[in-house]
């Protein structure tokens, strides 16, 4: 009975994915012209969550939140009730740049109880997780370049607030450093998000499930939703300026963390 | 043959006296031409802006310059030459060059770095030339200018940065937006000064201008200037959340627009930055709005405060803009001094040789038949014989090239070798 309520949230996860396509958009392309089809397959997405949170209801006999994954499961599908509440009562669409990646991420770990067999070709293995490891630094790099655009911004910024504008500025104006922190926050979300769901699935046919509990996979999950954070707050709370500035400096903070306690991961993931 | 500038600027003489003088462009092409065909006069350019008469020539050594400029100008001009005198001023040389290149760059107008001034220069040696009034000396020195002004331009920050109070708001306005394409503009009481700026942010690309103003018919007559929609006085803070750039010039006596108002703009507009300028005495908003996030509010006096800092970069820069003249002017003076040396050299050298060939032939006959070997011997004899008594003359001429009185030592060795020409 297990197996069945899995191959029902994996389903819901499929449909969860549309709805992270459509926020890749929404913070890459700034346009939201997907939100209708996510938003229908969100909603089938939840139905086929609730069919499977019912089966394994039944299957074990009280209300599954024992383990990480029953838990994580429960907590996306609240989370995805949560939202079509809201979304009903008022209107706030734009939060789904914030609820579909949050759900969908939660309801693919939620998925990963079940080891499946092992790596088909070591080669493949090795691919996979080069591309995870490429996806991350790319997506560091775009976090830095963010970062960086922010401590001009605020220096810019406050020149231009205190009065101090005479003499030469080499600086580029504040238009224009603010455009480039939004395209490559986006960038950089989009490929933190990719590199995360290929290094969950990754670790996740090497080491079954032994890998969730560790810190250090809580730590880079935790900077991938402060940068969740960061990206609805721009785009849809309408966040810019000197705070989401000091917000992408914690970001890239955040972000250096998780670098560090990754360099002592790999032994961890052994078998 | 020297050369000689006569005239008035700014500094030396006041608007009514530069009114008095100026130029009109009709007038202009025949008082070159008129000039350059005085006696002595070789070459003549007349440059005439608002700010300033300048008169430069070449001429030969023999006329006295200064007088006959002013005199020129006080008979052109139909004035009294006595009552002009002590407004002009006079350069020759080495001075001269350098108050052209000054004048070309911008150091010597009335805004420090100003870039029209290049441009009028570059029309009064248009119709000099066209005149032809224009022909060697002068026309190198002139060319030179030009790019003497150039190089300062790039390599000093010269021009850089606004130095009126309404072009440091559109300097601004760019550096809190990058572009103005697209922006939108409301204007908050019709006064001249609101006018000129929203003129400037027009020319430089934002999409709409709004009017608003107390008395209806002022706002109609500034909506027309620039095509823009009238926005009702007493709601205007209803437009503002779409409004990028706001200036308030109008006679209330109190605060139009609060910070309580603001906060709440700033919030429709998602952030969205606003730039809000304030030059109305007394002041329209309330200050402490500049507090809050993504507002960015000046006032007349933070306007002037970055026109006069502005201004205090240009004077720095002025200084390594007057360097480069300095260095120019020696390389210009080298140049032209080597071109005069030329003709000298080679006039002493035919003359040189003129007089041993002369002396040769008269006592050919009386030295018979001459072997190869002794014709060859003759005339290495002869060719060293120039060669050494040019070398001397040579020398100082190329030595003289640079120094200022080079001119009485070329004369000298003109003179003493019999060089004509």
């Amino acid at each position: 009975m297990q197996e069945l309520s899995i191959f029902w949230l994996r389903t819901a996860v499929v449909l969860y994915s549309l709805g992270l396509a459509h926020a890749l958009i929404t913070v890459l392309r700034r346009e939201t012209t997907w939100f209708r089809p996510a938003f229908g397959a969100f909603i089938v997405a939840v139905i086929l969550h609730a069919v499977s949170l019912v089966e394994r209801w039944f299957a074990v006999g009280h209300l599954p939140a024992e383990n990480f994954f029953e838990s994580v499961s429960l907590c996306a599908f609240l989370m995805a009730l949560v939202y079509l509440y809201v979304y009903w009562r008022y209107q706030f669409a734009s939060l789904a740049v914030l609820a579909f990646p949050l759900v969908f991420i939660m309801a693919l770990l939620g998925a990963t109880e079940i080891p499946v067999a092992a790596w088909s070709s070591p080669r493949l293995r090795d691919a996979w997780l080069l591309l995870h490891v490429a996806l991350v630094l790319l997506g560091y790099a775009a976090l830095f370049l963010t970062a960086s655009a922010s401590v001009f911004y605020l220096v810019e910024e406050r020149k231009l607030k205190r009065k101090a504008v005479g003499g030469f500025n080499r600086l580029p104006p504040l238009g224009t450093l603010d455009n480039l922190i939004n395209r490559s926050m986006g960038i950089g979300f989009a490929l933190l998000t990719l590199a995360i769901i290929a290094g969950a699935t990754w670790a996740y046919i090497e080491s079954g499930t032994r890998w969730i509990g560790d810190a250090k996979v809580a730590i880079s999950f935790a900077t991938w939703g402060l940068c969740l954070v960061m990206v609805f707050l721009r785009t849809s709370a309408g966040w810019r300026g000197r705070k989401a500035a000091i917000m992408s400096l914690a970001v890239l903070g955040s972000s250096a963390l998780t670098w560090v306690a990754h360099v002592g991961l790999r032994p961890a993931l052994m078998r | 043959m020297k050369l000689s500038l006569t005239g008035l600027n700014h500094n030396t003489a006041p608007v009514e006296v530069r009114e008095r003088l100026a130029f009109q462009p009709a007038l202009l092409a025949s008082a070159v031409y008129e000039l350059c065909h005085t006696p002595g006069v070789q070459e003549s350019v007349i440059l005439s802006t608002c700010n300033r008469v300048e008169i430069a020539v070449t001429a030969d050594d023999s006329v006295d310059v200064s007088s006959t400029l002013s005199d020129f100008l006080a008979r052109v001009r139909e004035v009294d030459p006595q009552w002009l005198r002590q407004y002009l001023y006079h350069h020759q040389e080495k001075d001269a060059i350098r108050h052209l290149f000054r004048v070309a760059s911008s150091l010597d107008s009335m805004v420090l770095g100003e870039p029209q001034i290049l441009g009028q220069l570059k029309d009064a040696y248009e119709v000099a030339k066209t005149q032809g009034a224009l022909t060697g000396f002068l026309d190198t020195v002139m060319t030179r200018a030009f790019g003497v002004a150039k190089r300062v331009r790039s390599e000093t920050e010269i021009g850089q940065n606004a130095v009126s109070i309404s072009y440091a708001a559109v300097e601004l306005a760019r550096q809190i937006f990058g572009s103005l394409r697209g922006k939108k503009v409301l204007i908050i009481g019709a006064g001249k000064m609101s006018e000129l700026a929203a003129r400037h942010l027009e020319r430089n690309g934002v999409s709409e201008i709004a009017v608003t103003n107390r008395s209806p018919e002022r706002a109609q007559a500034m909506a027309e200037l620039f095509r823009g929609r009238i926005v009702d006085y007493q709601n205007f803070v209803s437009v503002l959340p779409e409004m990028d750039v706001v200036i308030a010039s109008s006679g209330a006596p109190h605060f139009i627009l609060t910070r309580e108002a603001m906060r709440k703009v700033i919030g429709a507009r998602r952030n969205r930055p606003m730039f809000l300028i304030d030059i109305a005495v007394p002041r329209n908003i309330e200050p402490t709005i500049n507090e809050l996030d993504n507002v960015f509010l000046y006032d007349i006096d933070d306007l002037r405060t970055a026109v006069v800092q502005n201004r205090k970069g240009r004077e720095q820069e002025a200084q390594a803009a007057e360097r480069i003249i300095s260095d120019e002017v020696e390389r210009t003076l080298t140049r032209l001094k080597a071109r005069e040396m030329g003709p000298v050299i080679v006039g002493l050298q035919q003359q040189l040789e003129a007089v041993c060939s002369g002396e040769l032939e008269r006592v050919r006959s009386k030295l018979g038949t001459l072997t190869p070997q002794q014709q060859e011997a003759v005339d290495a004899l002869m060719r060293g014989i120039v060669n050494k008594v040019a070398h001397g003359p040579i020398a100082e001429l190329r030595r003289q090239a640079s120094e200022p009185g080079g001119h009485t030592v070329i004369e000298v060795i003109r003179r003493v070798f019999r060089i004509d020409g």
